[in-house]
């Protein structure tokens, strides 16, 4: 058996909705009990007290990155075959710093705001009902964002093929910087002053 | 520093020096054009419709006989067993699988040879095992089997022999009769009736001894 599953047909499409939903509830679960509904521990990150979010998410990254390469190589999975999302660089770059704001602002990304929602977090409340306006109010508006919204598209294109690097020393690279990352956190935490949430 | 944190930093800095050691440079498999000419110019890559029927009526189950025709064509008409796998579908996962059979013989037909060439020549460089071509595609199935024309009288034996083939296949696959033929009658003689002369008895002296 070769993975991707679904794109190889080792599996059949109709179960593609339901291995999402499985998958999603299980990323919520995790996020959750890590403590990720909490606004203030994703606050953290920009000022200074909590790195978690950051460790989880560059873990999670190092993890998948070297899960793929090593699958690959050894014949388990084709990673051609995996989907990689387009990239529009006005959009990446305009949606990116929208999204860091609000995520600065309302203190949840839109995973972990759904999270505060389920334990009934009101502040994760608002958040969310924020975020179905931004939805309604991009869609209708679509017709005035469509040209920046398609604006620069650059294919499927991979960091390491842009700056002109091997794919292997990019991913070493990566995981260098991330074990790095973690220590540089760990000594920021310790500086600044705990806050108690 | 926690024991448990310094466990994950030096396997996650193995397994990043282990990337830089593997070699993941992928290479697609393929014939280099030198050994694909060889292969293009070797007649055995086709096979004649006779084979190919012949085959086909002895349900050899190491013969997949693929139509590579668009679908609606193929709905049309198609020659009786095969399968289709469009030209433009020809490189599915579903379809290399099925290419990739050591012990099948792929046989490409479309109307004559031109599609089915042209998927042979892709297939053949992706280094795939026994592609055939089937020589003359439907228009010659159509012409030899559905069509049959009886040869000339003075036409040699080997001929007949291929048309009696054709005959048997296009009963085979289409359940139709023979063209009426004029079943040569047994020669039967008519012979008159001898008449039998019996010679009258001798009259009898009467008496005796």
């Amino acid at each position: 058996m070769t993975a991707p599953l679904i794109p190889l047909e080792q599996i059949p499409e109709a179960w593609n909705n339901v291995i999402a939903l499985m998958l999603g509830m299980g990323f919520g679960f995790v996020l959750e009990s890590s403590g990720f509904s909490s606004s203030r521990k994703i606050m953290g990150t920009f000022f200074g007290y909590d790195f978690v979010v950051l460790k989880v998410f560059f873990t999670a990254g190092i993890t998948a990155m070297t899960g793929i390469i090593y699958l690959d190589y050894l014949g388990v999975m084709d990673a051609s075959m995996l989907y990689i999302n387009p990239y529009y660089v006005y959009a990446a770059i305009i949606g990116g710093l929208i999204m860091g704001a609000g995520f600065a602002l309302g203190g949840f990304c839109p995973g972990t705001s759904f999270t505060g929602v389920a334990i009934g977090k009101i502040d994760a409340l608002v958040f969310t009902i924020g975020l179905f306006a931004g939805i309604f109010l991009f869609s209708e508006a679509y017709g005035l964002f469509e040209g920046i919204f398609n604006g620069h598209f650059m294919g499927t294109s991979k960091i390491y093929e842009l700056i002109g690097m091997k794919e292997s020393v990019f991913a070493a690279l990566l995981i260098i910087v991330a074990v790095a990352m973690f220590f540089v956190a760990t000594w920021v935490e310790k500086k600044v002053d705990k806050v108690n949430y | 520093m926690n024991r448990n944190y310094l466990v994950l930093i030096i396997i996650a800095v193995g397994l990043a020096i282990g990337i830089l050691i593997m070699d993941r440079e992928k290479q697609v498999k393929q014939l280099d054009p030198a050994t694909l000419a060889i292969a293009y110019n070797e007649p055995s890559r086709f096979l004649t419709i006779d084979d190919v029927t012949h085959r086909l009526i002895t349900k050899d189950p190491s013969l997949v006989l693929i139509d590579v025709r668009p679908a609606e064509q193929f709905k049309t008409f198609a020659i009786p067993g095969s399968i289709n796998i469009p030209l433009d579908s020809l490189l599915t996962p579903s379809a290399v699988q099925l290419f990739s059979a050591r012990d099948l013989d792929k046989v490409m037909y479309s109307n004559a040879a031109v599609w089915s060439d042209q998927a042979w020549l892709l297939l053949k460089r992706l280094d795939m095992p026994k592609v055939f071509v089937m020589d003359g595609g439907v228009n010659n199935w159509f012409a030899s089997i559905v069509q049959a024309v009886e040869p000339l009288p003075t036409a040699p034996r080997e001929e007949f022999d291929l048309y009696s083939l054709h005959i048997a296949a296009n009963q085979h696959f289409y359940g139709k009769k023979v063209a009426d033929q004029p079943i040569e009658k047994p020669v039967q003689k008519v012979s008159k009736p001898v008449p039998v002369i019996r010679q009258a008895p001798e009259e009898s002296t009467g008496g005796g001894c």
